[in-house]
């Protein structure tokens, strides 16, 4: 890669990634000392697991009262998180946890359909599902919705992130690849191999992006990655305990 | 803002639990809720909404405890602040119905009872609410009447026998929109009538009954309400009663729901609805009515069914009082409030009238004859809507539905 990357490039993938886990870890432990600071429940909301879990089923995996309320948002919703399960799912193989040969059972058309073609599917309705939502929040803006600005920021930063990953994916490469080669963000922790030589100038700043974005996770909405799972639980013990 | 006006805010605005804080920092602004909300429905307001509700929210509690303020101290909270946030939060029935959209399944009831209650404490409550609360001080029920007058409704429909024992089985709790509202006087008859037809060994608590003290919960007094729930706990308790039987869905989500929270202890008797009663006693072949041959509609109160638990039981119960029932839409769980909860009447009646004749509209368009409903406020607030409208629909408790289907009424 030497005399490709600027050095600021080298910055992003060598210095940045220690700040991202500290600004991380920070907001983190800010958030919930933000929520343990405040009293308990003095009349308990108690949770009960069975039905807990049932309605996270329900409302986490499945969005049902979203589905029950507005159709066309459950689905543009729904696509969403499908969407980004399916790339966080495919940046995992960048970190080896799991391999392209996990699919060979498929038969190599669709082995190479799911490793390959699908992700950029997914890409792109990752991008479209977001932009929806963006236009969404800004027509409903005022009228029936009062956005705090870190909701805008949360979604921008993705949409970012996603248009230069997807950019990555199709904008062909500066250098022709020779082998498999290697990122190392954090040493023996953090270390992305890429089957491909990606576009350099999308590839870093997709770096520097989603460092962003990981570091604003705890100021921001995308608490509900972890806090959204937990209302549901007491929701659906709520439920249970009222016999409904 | 001074220090101690400082200490005040941060004071009340502590008193969002971990799970309301949590609730208030994942709401996304989703706006998934606001179609839904009756008040919002209704006046296309943007404060009304409940999730500008909680934006607004949020930036008062960040105002004090987010980072900025930490590290360079907190902004002061303004008059325009607090009554900009009660404008939302006293326009809003309390019905919980954005927890049934909530995509987090967030317990919106409680949440809004708890801004009510900060409001409170920074000094935003409406005055109309303020009074009410005056009222039930002096007089312990919100109409602020003489407590000799609770038993007046049993004078003016020629109920024979009014029993006010010692001791019973059972106590018949009216409850203060039953008891002071001519309206609903037919309410308290019908289910005095039915128990005396049962021969049940049921007793009046009289002057000894006080307000169950959901109008103050309503208004975020949570403090003042144990008062209310120590003294009707300890009245039933003197007469050995073992079931509790309420007409009124307010009272019974507070007897059943609030009353263990508020006194750390579960009350040693059984809370029942009348219509739960009822379809039991029905369903057992102790009571045979004749069923009515009009078309009938039964309104789901929020506070009985949403917030209350009880849904199949009028409905099991008006298999036996009607032959032609009808289900109205948005009903059971997902209920649209008819605007007669959550003190809304004391604030905008407007509003109240609005969303009371969407609910009318909805029962026209099946051709409902009869509206029944297992609350007086509901019954009040239809009541209102007919006049106003001049809407040929009658509207009934299912109670008042029995009684008349039995004959005693």
């Amino acid at each position: 890669m030497n005399g490709i990357i600027t050095p600021l490039y080298a910055f992003f993938v060598e210095k940045l990634p220690y700040v991202t886990i500290f600004v991380f870890l920070i907001g983190t432990a800010l958030r919930l000392n933000r929520w343990l600071s405040a009293p308990k429940d003095p009349h308990g909301g108690r949770l009960d697991l069975v039905a807990g879990l049932k309605y996270i089923i329900l409302d986490v995996v499945f969005f049902r009262k979203t589905f029950k309320t507005d159709k066309m948002t459950w689905l543009t919703l729904f696509l969403f998180h499908v969407g980004a399960g399916g790339i966080l799912f495919g940046h995992m193989r960048g970190f080896k946890l799991w391999t392209a040969e996990m699919f060979s059972p498929l038969g190599p058309w669709l082995a190479e359909f799911m490793v390959h073609t699908l992700p950029v599917y997914i890409g792109w309705m990752f991008i479209a599902t977001q932009v929806i939502l963006l236009i969404r929040r800004g027509v409903l803006e005022r009228q029936q919705l009062q956005s705090l600005p870190n909701d805008y920021v949360a979604l921008l930063l993705l949409l970012i992130t996603t248009i230069l990953g997807q950019g990555m994916r199709i904008f062909p490469p500066e250098a022709i690849p020779t082998e498999t080669y290697s990122v190392v963000f954090i040493p023996r922790l953090i270390v992305l191999h890429l089957e491909k030589v990606p576009s350099f100038h999308w590839f870093f700043l997709h770096i520097l992006f989603t460092q962003l974005f990981v570091m604003y996770i705890p100021f921001s909405k995308l608490v509900h990655i972890v806090s959204g799972v937990i209302t549901p639980a007491f929701y659906g013990s709520r439920r249970k305990e009222y016999d409904l | 803002m001074t220090s101690r006006d400082r200490d005040e805010a941060k004071e009340a605005l502590r008193k969002f639990t971990r799970r309301q804080l949590m609730e208030l920092d994942t709401c996304a602004h989703c706006a998934l809720c606001t179609e839904k909300c009756p008040t919002y429905a209704e006046s296309q307001v943007p404060n009304y909404a409940p999730g500008v509700r909680s934006s607004k929210t949020v930036r008062l509690y960040n105002k004090q405890f987010d980072l900025r303020a930490r590290l360079l101290g907190s902004r002061p909270i303004t008059e325009e602040d607090v009554a900009d946030l009660a404008d939302s939060a006293f326009n809003c029935t309390l019905c919980g119905r954005c927890m049934e959209t909530c995509p987090f399944g967030f317990q919106t009831h409680e949440l809004w009872v708890r801004v009510r209650e900060v409001i409170r404490d920074l000094g935003g409550t409406p005055s109309k609410v303020l009074m009410l609360e005056e009222m039930l001080e002096e007089s312990q029920n919100p109409y602020g009447l003489e407590p000799d007058m609770r038993l007046d409704w049993a004078d003016y429909t020629d109920l024979e026998e009014i029993p006010e024992k010692d001791q019973a089985d059972i106590a018949y709790f009216v409850g203060c929109t039953t008891a002071f509202k001519g309206a609903n006087h037919e309410v308290a008859f019908a289910i005095a009538s039915i128990l005396n037809k049962l021969k049940e060994n049921w007793t009046l608590l009289g002057e000894d009954e006080w307000c169950c003290g959901s109008p103050l919960l309503l208004a975020g007094d949570e403090h003042g309400v144990k008062k209310f729930a120590e003294h009707n706990v300890e009245a039933l308790k003197s007469r050995g009663v073992k079931t509790v039987i309420t007409g009124c869905a307010g009272c019974f989500r507070v007897f059943k729901w609030e009353y263990p929270k508020l006194l750390g202890y579960k009350p040693d008797f059984e809370v029942v609805h009348a219509v739960e009663f009822l379809r039991d006693k029905l369903a057992s072949g102790e009571l045979n009515p004749d069923p009515a041959k009009e078309r009938v509609g039964y309104h789901d109160p929020c506070e009985l069914a949403r917030l209350g638990g009880v849904i199949d039981a009028p409905r099991e119960a008006l298999k036996y009082l009607a032959s032609d029932y009808v289900e109205l839409p948005e009903s059971g769980m997902d209920v649209r409030c008819c605007g007669g909860g959550g003190l809304l009447q004391a604030v905008n009646n407007d509003l109240r009238m609005a969303i009371v004749n969407r609910r009318l509209g909805q029962a026209r368009e099946l051709g409902v004859e009869i509206l029944t409903s297992g609350c007086p406020s509901c019954k009040l607030a239809f009541a209102d809507g007919v006049r106003e409208s001049d809407i040929e629909i009658e509207v009934l408790d299912v109670m008042e539905l029995a009684a008349r289907q039995l004959g005693l009424l």
